[in-house]
């Protein structure tokens, strides 16, 4: 058992980096940044649906008047949380640029300053040191992240016009701890890159590198290998083909398939947002389900997202330093 | 050789020998070559799909539709690449601005450029060509790949009036990665610290590729990285029109997005840019506001320091 001196420096460390950040406000910024994305994305979509429902009302107003029935028009669907699809996304991409950063900041602020020697002289060791750093990155990061769905949560509740249910909830809060756990893989990537690399900006630029592939091209070659979205408006809708019989032809295309989402789950990006969009119901096949079974289903996606960021986490606290090395660089 | 050719030439060398510069862009080449063959194998799937759905249709004594895939152009097939240069390659368009200061910067030159030539304007004009050649190299290498392709690509005819098409596409991506590269170029020369001077022009990127397009039509994040969902058209709210109409003047992304639509023949019939200026107009404005961004910048970088905030 560890006693309370092992934690002691750790505890040092991380509220020397909290104080930092808080002094030169770049988390601050950055997350200001990622919630200003969100509720654009959030308030667009609000006004998409407010605008659907003005449509529908007027639809529903000119049948009923003409004595006809108002179901050949379909209602439009009012689910609050559906309308965090854009920020969900914004959160997926902008928030792992954003963990690359906070995960950089932290490994590069002592590089910068020449104090990276100067710590390890001290009576510490060094998965303490590095476990300070990372425990003050995520901290930070979590936080921010509460801001950002917290204001998510505000902006929907009243954009909406509908309001968030007690439901909605407990499934926030398992969006956050899925976001934490995504964002932290990136965060992990970040510190591990600039604290291995020998130049700080190369490990930036690798880690943007990992990050276009991971977060955008990844998804994009199977989003884009989708035969449904090589049509405007669908392939399948411009045949008018029913669902069933889609799933029907769709089996002659199995193997293509299974590459295509083969590529889509190399991306942790995918598995984040699988979750989510279940959990909050955006995909439609979830909409209103509870979220225990949603939970159950999805659990190999939030496995997948923890392993993730647990690997690359316990990479992270067994570097090596060698401070000389590091400090020489800049 | 005029002091700025010896610059550009200088620089060309350095920045050639840098590794992350030559993987990034290597990284953008593949990726541009592997596009052609995603849109190939994307349309042969469609086609396939509707040979199914059209016997499917018949034994069902249902009307058959037209196939979409008679409807496409062959050019459509490098509708991916339009995505690539927006991602990848403006990644590397950045990397290169930001590189071609850097390393004079941290390398502790600048002193000596400002004893050898004397002057700000030299070393500003040396840079900018060197930029211009690069950028020129990296679309040049990306059109000849697809080119490439598109004649290896079994059944894609392609007509004169559509390779012509096809060059122009790649002038504009061209100019919207220098676009970017100035950007950079400009942030490297004025910001204290090396990691602020790339932080800039990657956040600039990221408000042009994700924040505006969802404000101008409500499109999702991962729709704007699709060639053809992040055509659809904006809602049909007062409100998307008048964004559309302000904010979509300054949204570059967009417009090249339109561009690139037009000249690969996957712009949807009688679909045109809502917003107030042409996007060719925009993508010409960005390009001179950020050369005139970079001048600014190059010519107010102190040539005798050479520091950065570490």
């Amino acid at each position: 058992m560890m006693s309370d001196t092992a934690f002691s420096p750790i505890a040092t460390i991380a509220a020397k980096d909290i104080r930092d950040a808080k002094r030169d406000r770049f988390v601050l910024i950055v997350t200001l940044f990622l919630a200003l994305g969100a509720v654009v994305a959030l308030v667009s979509g609000a006004i998409a649906l407010r605008t659907d429902a003005a449509t529908y009302a007027a639809a529903k107003e000119t049948l009923l008047a003409l004595g006809k029935s108002v179901d050949q028009i379909s209602a439009p669907e009012f689910y609050p949380l559906k309308l965090m699809r854009g920020a969900i996304e914004q959160i997926g991409i902008v928030g792992a640029a954003i963990a690359i950063l906070i995960g950089y900041r932290a490994a590069a602020s002592e590089r910068g300053r020449q104090t990276l020697a100067l710590i390890l002289t001290r009576p510490i060791r060094r998965w303490q040191f590095l476990a300070g750093k990372i425990a003050a990155g995520l901290a930070l990061l979590g936080i921010g992240l509460l801001a950002v769905l917290a204001t998510l949560a505000v902006v929907a509740h009243f954009a909406s016009g509908v309001g968030l249910s007690a439901d909605d909830l407990p499934r926030l809060a398992v969006t956050w701890v899925a976001a934490w756990a995504y964002t932290a893989s990136f965060f992990f990537l970040g510190f591990i890159l600039t604290m291995t690399v020998r130049k700080t900006a190369t490990a930036l630029l690798l880690a943007f590198a990992v990050w276009l592939t991971l977060v955008l091209v990844a998804p994009q070659v199977g989003d884009t290998l989708d035969p449904d979205n090589q049509v405007a408006g669908g392939v399948f809708k411009s045949l008018s083909i029913a669902k069933p019989d889609q799933v029907e032809i769709m089996k002659q295309f199995a193997t293509y398939e299974t590459l295509r989402d083969g590529i889509e789950q190399a991306s942790v990006t995918k598995h984040f947002e699988r979750f989510t969009f279940a959990v909050l119901g955006i995909k439609d096949t979830y909409t209103g389900v509870p979220l225990g079974p949603i939970l159950i289903e999805k659990q190999g996606d939030l496995i997948w997202i923890f392993l993730t960021a647990l690997g690359l986490g316990i990479l992270a606290i067994s570097l090596s330093l060698n401070a000389d090395r590091l400090t020489k660089a800049e | 050789m005029s002091p700025a050719n010896l610059i550009a030439r200088q620089s060309l060398r350095l920045t050639l020998r840098e590794s992350t510069v030559l993987v990034i862009a290597a990284l953008f080449v593949v990726l541009v070559l592997v596009s052609a063959w995603l849109g190939w194998r994307a349309t042969a799937t469609v086609n396939l799909i509707f040979t199914d759905a059209a016997a499917f249709l018949q034994s069902q004594g249902r009307a058959l539709p037209p196939n979409p895939v008679l409807a496409t152009s062959p050019l459509s097939l490098l509708r991916n690449v339009a995505v690539y240069v927006s991602l990848i390659g403006v990644l590397a368009a950045i990397v290169v601005g930001n590189r071609l200061i850097a390393l004079d910067r941290r390398s502790g030159v600048l002193p000596l450029y400002g004893t050898r030539t004397g002057d700000s304007p030299a070393y500003a004009t040396g840079k900018v060509l060197a930029l211009v050649a690069l950028m020129g190299t990296l679309t040049g290498i990306a059109a000849v790949v697809s080119a490439a392709t598109l004649l290896a690509l079994p059944a894609v005819p392609v007509t004169a009036g559509q390779w012509a098409q096809f060059w122009a596409f790649f002038v504009l991506s061209g100019l919207y990665l220098l676009a970017f590269g100035l950007v950079a170029l400009g942030a490297a020369a004025r910001s204290r610290s090396e990691s602020v001077g790339l932080l800039l022009p990657v956040t600039l990127w990221l408000v042009l590729t994700f924040v505006l397009p969802s404000l101008t039509g409500n499109l999702l994040p991962t729709a704007s990285i699709n060639p053809v969902s992040a055509l659809a058209a904006p809602p049909d709210a007062a409100f998307f029109q008048w964004s559309a109409w302000t904010f979509g003047s300054v949204s570059v992304a967009e417009s090249y997005r339109y561009l690139s639509a037009g000249l690969l023949d996957f712009l949807p019939e009688g679909r045109l840019s809502p917003a107030a200026i042409p996007p060719l107009a925009t993508l010409l404005i960005a390009v001179v506001a950020a050369f005139l961004w970079a001048l600014r910048g190059l010519r107010t970088l102190d040539l005798t320091r050479s520091d950065y905030d570490v």
